[in-house]
Order: C-alpha cells, then structure tokens, then sequence
C-alpha cells in the first residue's frame, strides 16, 4: 500500500533519515520505533508532505507521491494524527471534527462519519460544544483522531499515541485503534513503549539515528533482547 | 449641544475607520503579516471610484464592487506570486516587501494623478438630516452603512461559509489545516485578497467624504494599525470598537484640543492601550498554545 524507497528528509538544512526503505500493507498495524530524536515524526512528516523528501521515493498505491503537496494527501485517504495533537484552539470539538471532513464533499457520508466518531468516543459526543482548549489530554487526542478519521483515510497515521497520557487512557486508545483496523483502516503508529506498541502491531521498524536497524514481525521483535538496547540507543 | 453634533461625527467616522482597518486587521491576525501597503490600497480604491465618476458620472457608491473586484484581483495576484515565495520566512521580509509594494503603489499613483488633492462631490453633497442644531449629511450617513454592511459581510463570509473555516483553521495552526486538506497558499492569497477588497471599498467610501492624495497612504496604514491594536487583533468586533473609539477621540480632540494634536491622540491611544492591555480590548489569543 506504502513504499518508502532510499528515503532521506529532514529541516533544511539538515538531514535527519537517511535511506529509510519501509512498507506497509493493506490492512495490517505497523509500529514504529525508535528513541527521542530518531526521526519517527520526520518519517511520518515527510510521508504526509509536510517535510519534501532530500532523497528516494514515496510509493502509495502504484503512485510516486513524493511531490505532492500536503493538501492533497487526505483527499488519496492519508490522514496524520499530528504529533501534540495540533487541534484548532479556539474551535469546539464538533468544529475541529467538521474541519477535519474539509475534503469530503458528500453530505450524508459526513453526518454517518461524524456518527460513527461518536460511536468510538462517546465522551467527543458529551463535549462537542466544548472550546478544545477545555479538554483533556485524553480527550483532546481522541479528538485528533476522531478529526483524522473525519476524512475517512484508507491509511491512518498515528505520531505519538501515548505521549504525556495515563496508561488506561493509552489502553482506551489502543482498543478504539483495534476497532478502526477492523474497519479495514492501514495502520501506521508511533509510539513510546515498545511492549504496547508490539502487543498490538502486526509488524514493526526500529529507528535509531534517522536509519532502520530493524524490522520484522512484531512477536520475533518481542522476543529480541538487542531491541532494548536499540531503543536506549547504547 | 456641541457635543452631541462632535459625538455623531465619531461615531459615523468611527463605522468608516472600522471598514477601512478590517481588512488590515484580518490579514495579519490570519498570517501575522502586516501589510504596510493597506493604506496605498485604500488610496487606490479613492482613485477608481474617482476615475469611473469622473468619466461616467456614475454614483460614487455604486463604484464600491468595481474597486472591491480590482483591489482582491491585485490582492490575490501580489500574494500569490511574491508575498507566498517568503511567508515562510522572517517577518521582516514581509515587512520589506510590502514596504517595496507601498512605494511601487505610491509612485504608480503619483505618475498616473500627480500629488494633487482630488474629491468627489455627488449632487447630493450639501443635504442632510437637520434636528434641531444637529446635522447629519446623507453622505456621511450613506458611508457609515456601506461601511458596517461591507463589514458585516465580511463577518459573515468568516464565520458561516467553508472558506471562512477554511480561513480560521489556517490562523490557528497552518500545517493541522494542510493536513486536513487546506490549502493554505491558496486560502493566504484569497485572504490577502479580501483584505485589499475591504481596503479597496474603503477607499471608495473615503472619496465621498475627504478629498485625498496618493501621500495620504501612510496615515491610512498607520490609522489602520491604531484601530486594530486598539480592538484586537484579527477580530471583527475588535475593528468596530477600535474604529469607533478612534473617530470620536480624534473628532473630540479636534473641538477640545487645538487642530495639531488630532494625530497625537491615536497615538497617546495606542501607547496607553500597549502598556494597559496589550491583546486589545476584544482581543482573544490569537496564536494561543494549544
């Protein structure tokens, strides 16, 4: 579904990935990790095209997408859970759900979206009138994914899951995501705790320095004493 | 009853600063970018209304879509194809360019009209409503309502249509609304557009009142940057309480105080309303961390 070929980004001008070769398949939950400053949120910006790409090539169904501007991703079905969320401050949660269907033009589809959003997080329901301001951390990322899954994306990217969350918020979080999987949403998730990230991957890419330096099935990564050492980065 | 007459004045001159600073006031509180040329833009629309009225006769206020259509026409364009290329960087670029845009509109508008005062004088010129020792002329009177109508209109075009969610999200967080499909080059030139549009209509509206001179362009930006730091920024309401309170002090200064301290007033204003509260009055936070 995704192919990331010789691919190197970064902030002009430094370059943080160099020659990440990475794919995902239809259907399946792929985790990616890595330490602070690997170049996870570069990976997914650069994917998204918030970042344009130094080097190599970006591949989403049969297409070279490297080039396009980030405007256009959601409308091929490519969402970004940002991450800190990056909601629309001054916006309620309805409003900062309606925006995130901005590409959608078929009324009907968006009012079974916006239903189907609440059906997830009943609580988005309960503050829709809410200022995002009013929210809590919990709650404001469940706003930014119920604002990613507005647009319906057939691939849905998830930066930071867990950052500054409690851990039953993050399961509440995980499960919502088992959920939208079972939709038939591609799964791309970044996150912070290796165990809870291969719990519920199919598979997964360990970053270090801006390189992959390991990939594979999540159980086998599970099982892999060096993955420890990878990710403290010594 | 002196007062009540200088009091009506403000206000009718206060809904015109609104009008006239608006389009200021969105574009920098959309992409922090203060456009040195508003006043020029404004000037401009002068000129249109001065140049179709003087051919065709037509009524000076009927001349308001034509300069709005050619000022969100340049607005668009200037945007699009020069401020675009540095937005992302410095501040001080953009305050470079559209200080070099101020200039080039300036000039353009000496060579086409020399530095010569103009005015427009409709039939209807000297008529007005008398009660009791209080007149108030139509024409001051039409420029107050085409001006709280244009703004209005603009109210409603930012918070009712997509564009205006469009335009919002942007404010807020830029790449959140690229990854929601905006695109935020495109809603930057329709917004410095509508900006230059407000500017434009103001200035028609200015030429029924004031005789004017393409010089004049500074004060207007510098009246423009009063009024929003007075309101708030980027704020609808913000621009009418700033307009308002601008146009009575300067029209009670003008009675109270000798002629040459006018000017000093906005400023004396602007430095008591920066040390006081420095978001404005109906200012919010605007760049607020989420």
């Amino acid at each position: 579904m995704l192919a990331v070929h010789h691919l190197g980004s970064g902030y002009k001008p430094l370059q943080i990935l160099w020659d990440i070769e990475l794919s995902v398949q239809e259907g399946e939950w792929l985790a990616l990790l890595g330490p602070n400053g690997a170049g996870k949120s570069t990976l997914l910006k650069t994917i998204v095209g918030l970042l344009k790409p130094f080097q190599g090539e970006i591949w989403y169904l049969g297409k070279e997408i490297s080039a396009l501007p980030v405007h256009e991703m959601v409308r091929l079905g490519i969402a970004l859970v940002p991450e800190g969320r990056r909601l629309f401050a001054g916006m309620t949660v309805r409003e900062n759900l309606m925006m995130g269907a901005f590409s959608q033009n078929d009324n009907g589809k968006i009012t079974a979206q916006l239903q189907r959003v609440f059906d997830l997080f009943p609580v988005l329901k309960e503050r829709e009138k809410q200022v995002v301001g009013t929210l809590s951390g919990g709650e404001r990322q469940m706003c930014a994914i119920g604002r990613a899954l507005m647009s319906r994306p057939k691939l849905l990217l998830v930066d930071e899951l867990s950052l500054g969350l409690a851990p039953v918020v993050v399961d509440g979080l995980l499960e919502t995501l088992v959920a939208i999987k079972q939709e038939g949403v591609t799964l791309l998730v970044v996150e912070q705790d290796v165990n809870t990230a291969l719990a519920y991957a199919d598979r997964g890419y360990v970053l270090r320095e801006g390189r992959i330096v390991k990939s594979g099935e999540a159980k086998q990564l599970l099982e892999d004493p060096s993955i420890q050492k990878d990710y403290l980065g010594y | 009853m002196l007062y009540w007459q200088v009091l009506i004045n403000g206000v009718l001159l206060g809904g015109l600063y609104a009008c006239a600073a608006i389009g200021f006031s969105v574009i920098w509180g959309v992409m922090n970018l203060i456009n040195l040329a508003h006043g020029s833009m404004i000037i401009l629309g002068a000129y249109i209304t001065y140049v179709i009225n003087s051919a065709t006769g037509l009524d000076p206020f009927l001349t308001i879509p034509i300069s709005g259509a050619a000022l969100f026409l340049l607005g668009f364009m200037v945007q699009k194809y020069l401020i675009n290329h540095v937005i992302e960087g410095s501040v001080f670029m953009t305050l470079i360019l559209t200080f070099g845009l101020d200039l080039l509109l300036v000039n353009m508008t000496l060579l086409l009209f020399t530095a010569d005062f103009r005015s427009i004088t409709p039939s209807y010129a000297g008529l007005g409503w008398e009660i009791g020792t209080i007149r108030v002329p139509y024409t001051r009177l039409g420029v107050f309502f085409f001006a709280l109508a244009l703004t209005l209109i603009l109210s409603l075009l930012m918070n009712r249509t997509k564009l205006g969610n469009a335009i919002k999200a942007t404010s807020f967080d830029k790449d959140a609304a690229g990854l929601v499909g905006v695109n935020v080059f495109q809603v930057y030139a329709i917004t410095f557009g509508l900006g230059a549009a407000m500017a434009g209509m103001a200035g028609s509206l200015i030429s029924v009142l004031h005789s004017f001179s393409p010089v004049l362009g500074g004060t207007f930006t510098m009246k423009a940057f009063v009024i929003v730091v007075l309101g708030g920024l980027g704020s609808v309401p913000g621009a009418i309480v700033g307009g308002l309170i601008l146009g009575i002090t300067e029209n009670f200064a003008s009675v109270l105080l000798e002629a040459g301290y006018k000017d000093a007033i906005s400023f004396i204003l602007l430095v008591a309303i920066l040390v006081l509260r420095p978001r404005g009055i109906l200012g919010k936070q605007f760049f607020a961390e989420v």
